[in-house]
């Protein structure tokens, strides 16, 4: 398979570079991983550059994670590219929330580059 | 959707366990390594950083990691494979996200808390001479662990449960 092109939102640069790495861990071979801070800029980024791939956080300021799914969704942006939302927030409520408004596949912090591999290879490998 | 209430079950979320718990899940998973109890002291030196994650809804509260300069550039470093020489922007975002993790990782120890209960973005204090006061908490669980030879703190503070 050719490099995948990766867009990770999270508002915590460390987080941003700890997902990138889990990636690499997981033998994905990542070309380009662009990166935004918050919904806000991850809309921005998905107007103007094509992805394979989009994991993002939930809880973010500005705009949170399940906001920027709808919009994302709602304007056509990326469209049949997998989200994985990325997150603390664990309950049953919130993964039916981020599955209700489109995203493929949810991974709770804190994670281990297998279960990374696991949730995010198989969408990588069908898309 | 009943009106959940975690006032019959206050001593189930305030069990210890879950605290130690959550550090030894986060500590394994993200820094690959054990963080053991510690009855010592945090820090005698004067710069510390402060991470809190506030909780909503069903339960009303905090969680609170603490620590030294030293101890929390040694966290960082160990999250994100970097060396750190000072407590930098980097080291207060891993501090934060650390902070982020052990309180979610505690939430979803009880499951009425899981799906009940939000977080906050982590909010990240450093400096020299500051107390963290709160006045009359519901429960407060206050543990110490030792990490590669440095003590941090690992505070739940909790105001109010409904």
């Amino acid at each position: 398979m050719a490099g995948i092109d990766v867009l990770i939102v999270d508002d915590s640069s460390v987080m941003r570079k700890i997902v990138e790495r889990a990636l690499r861990q997981a033998d994905l071979d990542l070309d380009t991983v662009y990166e935004a801070g918050n919904g806000v800029e991850g809309l921005d980024l998905l107007s103007t550059k094509r992805v394979h791939l989009v994991l993002s956080d939930i809880n973010m300021p500005s705009m949170d994670g399940l906001e920027f799914l709808r919009q994302m969704r709602s304007r056509n942006l990326a469209p049949g590219v997998p989200v994985v939302m990325i997150t603390t927030e664990s309950s049953e409520e919130h993964v039916k929330q981020a599955i209700q408004d489109g995203a493929q596949g949810y991974i709770r912090k804190p994670f281990t580059p297998e279960q990374v591999k696991e949730r995010v290879l198989p969408l990588v490998t069908r898309s | 959707m009943a009106a959940v209430s975690l006032r019959g079950s206050i001593e189930k979320v305030a069990d210890p366990v879950h605290l130690d718990a959550s550090v030894e899940e986060v500590f394994a998973m993200m820094l690959g390594g054990t963080a053991s109890r510690d009855a010592g002291p945090v820090s005698t030196a004067p710069e510390s950083v402060t991470a809190v994650v506030g909780f909503g809804g069903v339960l009303s509260g905090a969680c609170i990691l603490r620590g030294n300069s030293v101890a929390a550039r040694l966290l960082a470093g160990r999250l994100t494979g970097q060396e750190f020489a000072e407590v930098d922007d980097t080291v207060q975002d891993g501090f934060g996200e650390l902070c982020n993790m052990l309180a979610g990782s505690w939430k979803s120890k009880v499951p009425e808390l899981s799906a009940h209960c939000g977080l906050s973005v982590p909010a990240v204090i450093s400096g020299r001479d500051y107390n963290l006061h709160v006045q009359a908490p519901a429960f407060d669980l206050r543990h110490i662990y030792d990490f590669e030879g440095e003590h941090f703190e690992v505070r739940i503070i909790c105001d109010n449960v409904q």
